[in-house]
């Protein structure tokens, strides 16, 4: 039982950011990342239940609060003032960018055929979940201009190791998690102001912009 | 080697003095005899003498835009000639003062003899005194390897750099000539004839400014400076072929000190000085003086002698 | 403990002079006085330490998880040097005191004061560190420090270009001596010089490249060719009292680096290695008097003739690498004993030299000695310590230039009966070509001290030069004593040595050299002896004999003008330097490839001229066909890399993605 919530969550946790490769409107994957954190605080709960582990629910409360509530409200309130809604014109269009997530994911599963606590059915799963969403996160922030595009990219791949974490080796002491999510709020709400400043000087969340600094 | 120190000074004494007197005839008789070979009468044999006189009893005058250098330069040159006579033995199988030292110290003595001249003429102010020492320090520092490859090569075959002991083991191990010795005989010759300022490498009786080295240099002297540059360059002279003498027929020189054996080497020893100024005389008269960038070819010519002289010997 | 004492004097002159940062002249008095106060005890400690002949290990810290502690060793190696450093800095620092008021602006003075005192402090350290971290530590400080000092006066562009040019090839140097560390510290298992250095850590080919990195990085501080070209830049551009201290000191730190890493501390040195070494001195040698003798800048001029003599301290050690491989450690000691020896001397005079040359670069505001002449009136004892500097540079009897030398061609010929096949034919070709420097180099000097000193003065600050005050002039003097007194009594020096020498690995303890306070003997008096101070005392009886020989009593000399060609001589008429050289140049043309223009200057009609312009150029051969091409490709390379660095964040990342995924795939599809 517990291990079918697991692979469910952890899978559609996959499909989120592909949807997020996918998606083309700001508030769509800011609206996804939240779906993300909540499938994440679900898997966190089971792994309380099924471990008896009551440290694990505190996490899952931290984790949808802060990732799945909080941070995607500050997000859509930023995209809201600064008026940006969409995404144009990414480095790689969207077919190939999906069959490049496609390729990353086979890695992200073979890599995870390579560990030896691989060979259980869960582990396998989770770890190669895990590995692609590293990858598409970090695909994301190379192919992708809008700087909120590149938090959200951030923060998949924190949700990432946030799940390898939460599923082999059943968390994390709460003092680490703790540090951790405080480190995210800061980061995110750091980012966010960034925001507002790249907009306010450049008129536009265009990243690339940012080699014309170049010497 | 002579260690009691009181004997030593008085040999290095009799030893110099008695260099200093014969210098000046051998320079004198090498005059003549080229005289002779030009159909010319050429000096009295005791000229040398009256002129030394001459100059010794004139009043010093000295350049007025000069400093001590200057009137330093005649003096040092004169005592590093005498006292580079005392490592040398002539007479005797033993140097006065070689326990003071050897092949080295001999050539360094007179590089300071050679440096304060050439810093004096400098301090002359004028453009012959100028031209004089940068050719002759040009000269000797191409010279000077030539002379102590040549030398390396009888010492080490001799297994001494000390020339009193260099030729008493010469005088021990009998006359046995290797083609290398003659090698390195020819290439000291060479080096002869430009340390002493002799035709091919410098005329000492030019005052042509083109042609002259020395003499450029000690232009600005006279009276008793010019006295003794010109004994110290005599000195120089006998000193070279009394080395050259000492490195490859050093019989007759005496192994004891009797008067008897004495006499016998100060009679071979002028003889020696005598066949080696006749070919002195012969190579001046045979040959014209080279232009100044050609005399480094004349050198390197020497110093390749040196170096097959060591190749034969050791190989 | 004296050596403590010294470094916590340096820390105290570094406060005070933070202190007194508003008051330079106090601050200068300060700093230097500290300095000269730390070099006095730098000295005492060291002929404690050559005394007692023992070796002093003292562990500062120690790492517990890592076994690693920083360490302190001094024994006779590093006493030596510490003396050589002590005596070159005390009369450095009393030098400076009024010097520093003519050569920096008041201003920078507390900087300068305080560079020197850490240049100072980390040269000790330098000298005396017991492993790796703490010598690597205290080198790149002194590097930095003498940077530091070299960019003094920055507002030249060629004293900031030698600045950087010398940061830039004594980090390449560092870097060499880093990979050779580390190397034998993997070998070792240990970063403590004692576990490092017992000479069978590495073996074969990795032993050569290690000995081949630690001379090129240590022959870079060290001035060897080809990576001496920092030299004749740096050395000018400081400060005089600054440049003495760099030529005397730095430069042996190099020395130092070879001798404990390169020669001694590998064990018994292939055969290859000494040829090399004696081939490398040699040509060092030559080279660098050589281009000693094309300079007009004074101070170039010696910086060039610091190369000419670090290439003799190497013959030296090439000759005693040779006899240690060839198995007679005994003359070993003979070759290491000549270098070191040389070492000290070489530091002495060219101190001096240096610290000569700066009373006159001071007082005449300019280095170029075309515009000096006739100085030797106007500043008598500058003259007379710069006139014994020269002799003894030109190794000439009896000043410890000669003695050094004599040392050096002992042991080249002492090789060539002991070792044996055809290789040997190299000592006394070795030992011509040492003539040959030698000769040169006295030439040189001639011209230095004649172009600066003698004739007439050329130009208008030459005739207003005055001599600089006594504490300039007492420093210079005290080293000139120092020249005289080791030539004339090599004893003490020598004794000291053979203690050095016999306390190191691989060298036999019986050092056949000196056999009492006046004698220096090769092995036996029948090979060779010399006893300097008989000689010197020969010297003096014949002078005294010259002298009464040209006396007159009371009647004065009378002096007329210098014959003119029959008009009167002007100060035009003098050789000048480059005159002086122009017959060696010519004939060493293959090494100087020189050039020249002649240009004559008219009006109106070519064939009367009112000026004649003449300029010549000899060709800088290390500089145009060794680092123009490599400094070009290096620059050429660059150019195609900056292409990654496009400035665009997304191809960074793309960087970080392909590097993960491919770390990955490599790492991760195994088991």
């Amino acid at each position: 039982m517990t291990h079918n919530i697991l692979v469910l969550c952890a899978a559609g946790m996959l499909v989120s950011a592909f949807l997020m490769v996918g998606q083309r409107a700001l508030i769509t994957t800011i609206r996804l990342y939240g779906a993300q954190s909540w499938a994440l605080g679900v898997v966190a709960i089971t792994m309380g239940l099924a471990d008896g582990r009551p440290h694990l629910y505190i996490t899952a409360a931290l984790t949808i609060g802060l990732k799945g509530i909080f941070i995607p409200w500050f997000l859509v309130r930023v995209v809201d003032r600064v008026g940006i809604h969409r995404e144009i014109e990414p480095f790689l269009n969207v077919p190939a960018s999906l069959l490049t997530c496609l390729a990353l994911t086979v890695v992200g599963y073979r890599v995870s055929a390579g560990f030896p606590v691989g060979t259980q059915l869960v582990a396998h799963h989770v770890i190669g979940v895990s590995l692609s969403m590293l990858l598409i996160g970090l695909f994301l922030m190379v192919t992708r201009k809008k700087a909120i595009t590149q938090i959200l990219a951030l923060l998949t791949v924190e949700n990432a190791i946030f799940l390898i974490a939460l599923g082999i080796t059943s968390g994390m002491p709460l003092v680490v998690e703790l540090g951790f999510s405080f480190d995210i709020i800061l980061a995110v709400l750091v980012l966010g102001i960034m925001v507002f400043r790249i907009v306010d000087r450049f008129e536009s969340m265009d990243v690339s912009r940012l080699s014309k600094l170049k010497g | 080697m002579i260690t009691d120190p009181v004997t030593a000074t008085g040999f290095a004494v009799l030893q110099a003095a008695g260099l200093l007197a014969v210098a000046p005839l051998v320079r004198t008789s090498i005059a003549k005899m080229k005289a002779r070979l030009q159909n010319r009468q050429g000096p009295p044999l005791l000229q040398g003498y009256r002129d030394l006189i001459k100059l010794l009893r004139k009043e010093v005058v000295r350049s007025e835009t000069a400093s001590w250098v200057y009137a330093a330069g005649p003096v040092v040159y004169f005592a590093t000639a005498v006292t580079a006579t005392t490592f040398v033995p002539v007479l005797v199988a033993a140097a006065p003062l070689e326990a003071a030292g050897g092949i080295l110290v001999l050539v360094g003595t007179l590089a300071l003899g050679r440096f304060a001249l050439a810093a004096a003429a400098l301090d002359t102010g004028s453009p012959f005194g100028g031209m004089g020492a940068s050719r002759e320090m040009t000269i000797a520092a191409i010279a000077e390897p030539a002379l102590l490859l040549g030398l390396f090569a009888a010492a080490l075959a001799a297994g001494s750099l000390n020339l009193g002991e260099l030729v008493r083991t010469l005088l021990s191990r009998g006359q046995s000539y290797h083609p290398s010795e003659l090698l390195s005989l020819a290439g000291l010759f060479i080096v002869l004839i430009a340390e002493t300022g002799r035709i091919p490498v410098d005329n000492p009786a030019t005052h042509l400014e083109l042609t002259m080295i020395h003499e450029a240099m000690v232009l600005e002297y006279a009276g008793p400076d010019l006295a003794l540059v010109e004994w110290a360059s005599a000195v120089k002279e006998l000193l070279f072929i009394t080395l050259l003498i000492d490195l490859f027929v050093p019989i007759g020189i005496a192994t004891v000190v009797t008067p008897g054996s004495i006499a016998v080497a100060a009679a071979a020893w002028m003889a020696k000085v005598f066949v080696v100024s006749v070919a002195v005389t012969l190579t001046e008269s045979t040959n014209a003086k080279l232009r100044l960038f050609r005399v480094p070819e004349l050198l390197a010519i020497s110093l390749g002698l040196g170096f097959l002289a060591l190749t034969f010997r050791f190989l | 403990m004296l050596l403590s004492a010294a470094l916590i004097a340096h820390v105290v002159a570094i406060v005070i002079a933070v202190a007194l940062v508003r008051r330079p002249a106090a601050c200068r008095i300060a700093t230097f006085g500290g300095a000269a106060f730390a070099s006095a005890l730098i000295i005492a400690s060291a002929v404690q330490a050559l005394a007692s002949g023992g070796v002093d290990h003292r562990v500062l810290a120690t790492h517990a998880a890592t076994g690693f502690g920083l360490s302190l060793t001094i024994d006779g190696l590093a006493a030596w040097f510490l003396l050589i450093q002590g005596a070159v800095a005390l009369p450095v620092a009393i030098y400076s005191i009024p010097y520093m008021r003519h050569a920096v602006p008041p201003a920078r003075t507390p900087v300068v004061g305080i560079a020197f005192n850490v240049l100072l402090a980390s040269v000790t350290l330098v000298l005396v560190s017991g492993e790796v971290v703490g010598f690597v530590f205290a080198w790149e400080v002194m590097s930095l420090a003498t940077t530091a000092l070299v960019a003094s006066e920055h507002e030249h562009p060629a004293n900031r270009r030698a600045a950087y040019l010398y940061l830039a090839m004594s980090h390449v140097g560092t870097g060499c001596v880093i990979a050779a560390f580390l190397t034998l510290a993997s070998g070792a298992g240990s970063l403590a010089f004692s576990d490092m250095l017992t000479g069978h850590v590495v073996t074969g080919s990795t032993r050569t490249a290690v000995f081949v990195l630690f001379a090129v990085g240590f022959g870079v501080k060290a001035g060897l060719l080809p990576v001496h070209v920092w030299l004749p830049e740096a050395h000018p551009a400081a400060p005089s009292s600054i440049s003495a201290f760099m030529s005397g000191v730095l430069v042996k730190t190099g020395i130092y680096g070879i001798v404990r890493f390169g020669v001694v501390g590998l064990g018994v040195p292939d055969p290859s290695w000494g040829l090399a070494f004696l081939l490398l001195g040699s040509l060092t040698a030559i080279l660098g008097v050589l281009y000693a003798l094309a300079q007009q800048d004074l101070k170039r001029l010696l910086a060039y003739s610091t190369i000419e003599n670090a290439g003799i301290i190497v013959i030296g050690l090439g000759a005693a690498m040779m006899a240690s491989s060839a198995g007679r450690p005994d003359l070993a000691a003979f070759g290491l004993t000549a270098s070191l020896l040389h070492a000290l001397n070489h530091a002495v005079f060219k101190g001096l030299l240096f610290l000569s040359a700066g009373s006159v670069v001071m007082a005449t505001g300019s280095r170029d000695i075309e515009s000096f002449g006739g100085l030797l009136r106007r500043m008598p004892w500058t003259g007379a310590c710069f006139l014994v500097g020269a002799l003894a540079i030109s190794g000439i009897p009896p000043l410890n230039g000669f003695t050094s030398e004599w040392l050096t061609f002992q042991s080249l010929l002492l090789n060539f009966s002991s070792v044996p096949g055809l290789v040997r034919l190299n000592f006394p070709v070795g030992a011509a070509l040492l003539a040959l420097t030698s000769a040169l180099a006295a030439a040189c000097y001639v011209k230095a001290f004649g172009a600066t000193f003698l004739a007439q003065p050329r130009s208008t600050a030459a005739t207003q030069a005055h001599d600089a005050p006594w504490c300039m002039v007492m420093p210079q003097a005290a080293l000139a004593l120092a020249c005289v007194g080791l030539g004339l009594f090599p004893g003490p020096a020598l004794g000291a040595l053979h203690r050095v020498v016999g306390a190191l690995p691989g060298v036999a303890g019986a050092s056949p050299v000196g056999a009492g306070a006046f004698t220096m003997t090769a092995g036996s008096p029948a090979i060779d002896v010399v006893r300097p101070l008989i000689v010197g005392l020969a010297l003096l009886g014949a002078l005294a004999v010259a002298r009464a020989l040209t006396w007159r009593g009371r009647s004065p000399v009378r002096r007329t003008a210098t014959w003119g060609c029959g008009g009167a001589l002007s100060a035009e008429a003098e050789y000048t330097g480059t005159a002086f050289s122009k017959p060696l140049i010519m004939i060493f043309g293959a090494v100087y490839r020189p050039t020249r223009e002649v240009a004559a200057l008219a009006h109106g009609s070519p064939y009367f001229p009112h000026a004649v312009r003449y300029r010549a150029r000899i060709e800088p051969t290390f500089e145009r066909f060794l680092y123009a091409p490599l400094t070009r490709t290096v620059l050429w390379l660059a150019e195609r890399m900056k292409v990654l660095q496009a400035g665009s964040l997304h191809a960074y990342l793309a960087y970080i993605l392909a590097l993960g995924v491919g770390l990955l795939i490599w790492l991760g599809g195994t088991r």
